[in-house]
């Protein structure tokens, strides 16, 4: 504990300027509860848990067209575990898989390559949800499948950017927790064109020491009152990204419009898999029509996200909605903000 | 015998008969299994607890025993939990037609290994057999009885603010091994399962600590779920320091690749306890010279704030409420 | 949104590599990252690693505190 007493105790002593700081990422948002961070901080810093969840993000139609697979085309559909009890606008996967739907939980998009190969059978469909950390795993499955010459292999893809995300949130905070493993993928030229535009950030990584840490530089820097941004996590993000990596995505995939669960559409925020690719493009090999329903509850996702309200503050909180029953997105996922608080009891 | 479990070993007859003569009067048997209806045993001093649990676990062999082992250690340690020696157990299996005889071997023998390790004496069984795919391979159902001495009493229900609180060893192991005996993941680790029989470890810290208050075996739903309980029963607080949460780093790996949390995974031979602070370093040491609990540790305290939450200190100081136990197990990726 | 594990690389070859989290080893893509020897270290995210990195956090955050923090 004595080697992140500086950081922790600045954070703590904080009494610069009001300070509020989106966490993008949801990773961070479940480790800032799991660490045990909120109650650390000085009254004078609040952290605002943003959209950097993509089961969270995933809009209802999504689900809908991956039941629709699994039940009306007898698909095998495999995915991560964190979108199996997301709710559609009439069941979730684990309901369909009650009704008899084949749903396979994998580690990793080449395990349901893997899958398919060895299950020639089956329509496999991998659930393609993430943001650019996790695009080039699904793009590598789909490069997999290709070379192996499976037909039944496809993705259901809702990947999405968080370039689009930034622009929409900048205005709700004072500073982003970048995403660490994204920007590993992306690099940081990103977060430095934010901060010419006025919208500081810091990268941080995922340990206890790395959040107080980058935490701690984001208010310092804060309470001097310029912009800024800081990479506090070069162990593993470097200034080119992943090169290979994007070029991989640019060679498979397009941008396109996407649909953020409690938010709405953000322009050219999507990827999708190109043209030439369709055969491995679920959507289109099955002609899935279009899911798009009136989705209307009370549920205020859209301000949790935009940090406009905390999730105690939205009336279904704990009531109506609660990871067993989750109404809207952030209780979705262990990593929503919704379900974090939940879960892990924000007053404490 | 044939080489594969057929529905006539089921029925009653010549086949049943020859398996229990060749099986499990070989490996369970003693002076109290008889070919009557019923076990007739004398009956002993003191008050006797009693308890019973069915085992299902898939697959049915795993890196440090097999579902044989854990039927036997399952209730050993329900009733150790009560503080009650184990003396008399009954087995009932129900058997998939066309399992291999040699593998229903392996499951006595462990079985026979494990009782008299634990000191206690299976008395009657039942075998059934069910029709492929009706069971998954093989189920095990195990009864016992036990017996307290006077003066100890034992419940969720006792803990009491300032308790300290033991685990008899690092946690999670169990559940650990299965997730990886089951590939599904493509992970491999070196990671055998606790499963042991607990009795000797209560026996001894019983004699160190006349007012223990709680002992629970973290089976399924691991140390988090047994900690919960025990706030709801006895209506207490728990603070828990998460570093000293004993965890193995091959278990830190494998949690830490799926995104589980190992205070939820099962153990089958790491029990919970809570006794009175002046006890807990005498308790640990006295756990520490028993075979199956040299990884005890103190982790916590019982409190009388937080009614009913388990709060955690992390690794940087922070304090968080540990997650209420919750759904199935899946892997994390975002 | 994305969890990742640092592991240590034990093994390349034809673009897939082994790695070793404290004693947990898995089959994880290579493909994203050139010239992986074994004996780096990688973060792994959903069974591709997806970047080299330096396995000692607390003398990254040192360094970080002492030139920001002073």
């Amino acid at each position: 504990m004595s080697e992140s007493f500086d950081a922790r105790s600045y954070l703590e002593n904080y009494d610069g300027p009001d300070f509020r700081i989106m966490e993008v990422c949801g990773t961070h948002t479940h480790e800032i509860f799991r660490q045990g961070i909120r109650r650390i901080l000085s009254p004078k810093i609040r952290l605002i848990s943003g959209p950097g969840c993509p089961v969270c993000v995933t809009p209802v139609s999504f689900i809908d067209e991956a039941v629709y697979l699994a039940l009306e085309k007898g698909c095998t559909i495999t995915t991560f575990g964190d979108l199996v009890r997301v709710p559609g606008s009439k069941t979730s996967l684990a309901g369909a898989r009650a009704k008899g739907a084949l749903v396979k939980v994998v580690y990793s998009p080449m395990d349901a390559v893997k899958y398919a190969s060895a299950h020639k059978e089956e329509q496999v469909v991998f659930l393609s949800v993430g943001f650019e950390t996790t695009t080039p795993s699904d793009v590598m499955a789909v490069k997999k499948a290709m070379n192996d010459g499976l037909d039944n292999f496809s993705i259901l893809t809702a990947n999405k950017t968080m370039p689009g995300a930034y622009e929409a949130m900048g205005h709700s905070c004072d500073a982003f927790l970048y995403p660490g493993h994204v920007h590993a993928i992306t690099g940081t030229q990103i977060c430095k064109d934010m901060c010419e535009k006025g919208v500081s950030g810091v990268i941080a990584g995922f340990t206890g020491d790395e959040l107080l840490t980058a935490l701690a530089i984001a208010a310092k820097k804060h309470s001097e009152g310029k912009p800024f941004f800081v990479n506090c996590y070069p162990r593993v993000v470097k200034d080119e990204g992943a090169p290979v990596a994007v070029a991989m995505v640019d060679k498979f995939m397009q941008h396109c419009d996407a649909e953020w669960r409690g938010i709405g559409t953000i322009p050219m925020s999507g990827m999708e898999l190109k043209d030439e690719y369709a055969a491995f493009d679920a959507r289109k090999k099955f002609a899935i029509p279009d899911q798009k329903t009136e989705y209307k509850t009370a549920c205020r996702c859209g301000d949790v996200l935009q940090g406009k309200i905390l999730p105690k503050e939205c009336p279904l909180f704990g009531k109506a909605c609660n990871p067993d029953h989750p109404v809207g997105a952030c209780m979705v996922s262990s990593e929503g903000a919704c379900s974090a608080f939940y879960m892990y009891g924000g007053d404490l | 015998m044939s080489d594969v479990i057929t529905l006539a070993h089921g029925s009653g007859g010549r086949k049943t008969s020859e398996l229990i003569a060749n099986m499990f009067k070989k490996n369970l048997g003693n002076e109290f299994f008889t070919a009557d209806d019923a076990a007739v045993m004398p009956r002993p001093e003191g008050r006797i607890a009693m308890s019973t649990d069915g085992f299902i676990v898939s697959p049915w062999e795993f890196p440090g025993g097999n579902i044989g082992k854990l039927s036997i250690c399952g209730t050993v340690n329900d009733l150790a939990c009560m503080g009650a020696k184990p003396l008399y157990l009954t087995c009932s299996y129900v058997i998939e037609e066309g399992f291999p005889i040699e593998d229903l071997e392996k499951i006595a023998e462990a079985m026979g290994e494990t009782a008299r390790k634990a000191g206690v004496k299976i008395v009657a069984g039942d075998t059934k057999v069910a029709g492929k795919g009706q069971v998954d391979k093989v189920f095990i159902t195990t009864a016992g009885v036990g017996v307290i001495e006077d003066g100890v009493n034992l419940s969720g229900a006792n803990a009491k603010p300032g308790d300290k609180i033991i685990v008899t060893g690092d946690v999670g192991r169990h559940g650990t091994c299965i997730l990886l005996a089951r590939d599904e993941y493509g992970i491999e680790a070196d990671v055998k399962s606790d499963c042991a029989p607990l009795w000797d470890a209560v026996e001894a810290v019983l004699a160190v600590c006349p007012e223990m208050h709680v002992i629970r075996d973290a089976t399924r739903g691991g140390v988090g779920t047994v900690l919960y309980e025990i706030c709801d029963q006895s209506g207490v607080g728990i603070d828990v320091d998460s570093e000293a949460v004993p965890v193995t780093p091959e278990v830190r790996g494998v949690t830490g690749m799926l995104g589980l949390e190992p205070l939820y995974l099962a153990c089958e031979g790491t029990m919970v306890m809570m006794c009175p602070a002046e006890y807990a370093d005498k308790v640990v040491e006295a756990l520490k010279n028993t075979e199956h609990a040299k990884g005890a540790a103190i982790i916590g305290e019982v409190t009388s704030e937080n009614q009913g939450r388990v709060v955690m200190t992390t690794g940087i100081g922070g304090k968080t409420y540990l997650p209420q136990p919750g759904n199935e197990l899946l892997p994390r990726i975002c | 949104m994305c969890v990742g594990l640092s592991a240590k690389v034990i093994s390349v070859k034809d673009g897939v590599a082994i790695v070793d989290a404290s004693g947990a080893k898995r089959e994880v893509s290579a493909e994203l990252l050139e010239d992986l020897e074994p004996g780096e270290y990688v973060m792994v995210h959903a069974g591709a690693a997806i970047a080299k990195i330096t396995d000692d956090d607390k003398s990254e955050t040192d360094k970080l505190k002492e030139e920001y923090l002073k």
